[in-house]
């Protein structure tokens, strides 16, 4: 059958993204390369970790409004400022796996929603692989049995789309909020309780897991829901300058602390 | 007399959307300083210190106000928040002007 032949052969055509799988970075080389890549705009899907552990804030936040910057300095937590909106976000350098994805944005949807849509539905497949019930839930998160267990924040320029975010592995819900400022009211136990009823993880849902798995199941869900493949790659030698140069600006205090 | 030279401060969370505050200073009925912060979108995202500067000096009135982000909206995209709900927020901090007094 000609259909038949043209489903076996489709994979020669199929278009290739880069995946970068990186090792644990201090946060503001994470922020670099993530913009070094926007910059570039080659299609890429990006999956990281932080170490050490690292608050990151909207480009929008208040850095003292939003981060108990004492405790962080006790506690080795580094604070940086992303360069897109949303908002704060607490990453456990054992808790959990960082996407960034990468893609001119002629290739996805002019409206935001739509695409914040696009790309977080290709996270709730992976995690469909790992027998998950997750999916999309607007404006920016993707939801496991109504808990969040991913959060997304995008930003565009140079003609290309930026959409980073997390996926829990496993989350200490006291530590976060003592690193978070949020109001009196929400630090009392009562209020953490609710927070752990409103977020999940990995670890929750389906115990302990290998890392590996999990990136082989994103990896599917992002070739699956683009229809694409993923090939491992490496960054340029121009991403590196570029992200070298870039980490001045994040590690900067002008930088983080300009709002 | 209403204590008009402090820093007000607006915070509202959009519905089905994100958080915005807000914190301005007032001096003679104008604004004198503002500062506009949240969880919300904004592209391009270097625009929002634009718009603080615009906003300064600005008579506090709402019709004002509405004006200049009419003009400034032409230019920016946002998500999660409106253009509407940031007028409410500016208007919610300069109102605490009478409730403060």
């Amino acid at each position: 059958m000609p259909t038949k032949i043209f489903k076996d052969i489709s994979f020669i055509f199929m278009e290739k993204w880069r995946l970068l799988l990186h090792p644990a970075n201090d946060a503001f080389t994470n922020m670099a390369i993530d913009e070094a890549l926007l910059i570039s705009g080659k299609p890429t899907i990006r999956l990281y970790k932080w170490k050490p552990s690292a608050i990151s804030i909207g480009y929008f936040q208040g850095i003292e409004e939003e981060v108990n910057l004492k405790e962080c300095k006790e506690m080795g937590v580094d604070v940086v400022r992303r360069i897109s909106g949303g908002g704060a976000v607490f990453h456990d350098e054992h808790g959990e796996i960082t996407y960034s994805l990468v893609l001119p944005q002629k290739m996805l949807p002019k409206n935001i929603l739509k695409s914040c849509d696009k790309i977080c539905s290709c996270l709730a497949k992976g995690l469909h692989y790992l027998g998950l019930n997750a999916k999309f839930s607007p404006l920016n998160d993707v939801v496991v049995n109504q808990k969040k267990i991913s959060g997304s924040a995008q930003t565009r320029r140079y003609g290309n789309v930026l959409q980073h975010g997390t996926l829990l592995i496993d989350v200490d819900v006291k530590k976060m909020f003592s690193l978070l400022r949020v109001s009196k009211k929400k630090i009392e136990d009562k209020n953490i309780e609710k927070a752990s009823k409103r977020v999940t993880c990995l670890r929750n849902e389906i115990g302990e897991i290998k890392e590996g798995e999990i990136i082989n199941a994103l990896k599917k869900g992002f070739e699956n829901g683009f229809g694409v493949e993923l090939v491992e790659e490496e960054l340029r030698e121009e991403e590196m300058e570029r992200a070298k140069e870039l980490r001045e600006k994040y590690a900067s205090r002008e930088w983080n602390f300009k709002r | 007399m209403p204590a008009e030279n402090g820093i007000l401060k607006g915070e509202l969370k959009v519905k089905g959307g994100k958080l915005i505050k807000c914190s301005i200073e007032v001096k003679n009925k104008e604004i004198k300083q503002i500062k506009i912060t949240g969880d919300f979108f904004m592209y391009p995202e270097e625009k929002i210190e634009e718009m603080e500067e615009m906003l300064i000096g600005k008579e506090i009135k709402e019709d004002a106000i509405k004006k200049a982000l009419d003009e400034f909206f032409l230019e920016v995209e946002t998500f999660g928040a409106s253009k509407e709900d940031f007028l409410e927020v500016i208007m919610m901090a300069i109102k605490t002007i009478k409730t403060n007094s």
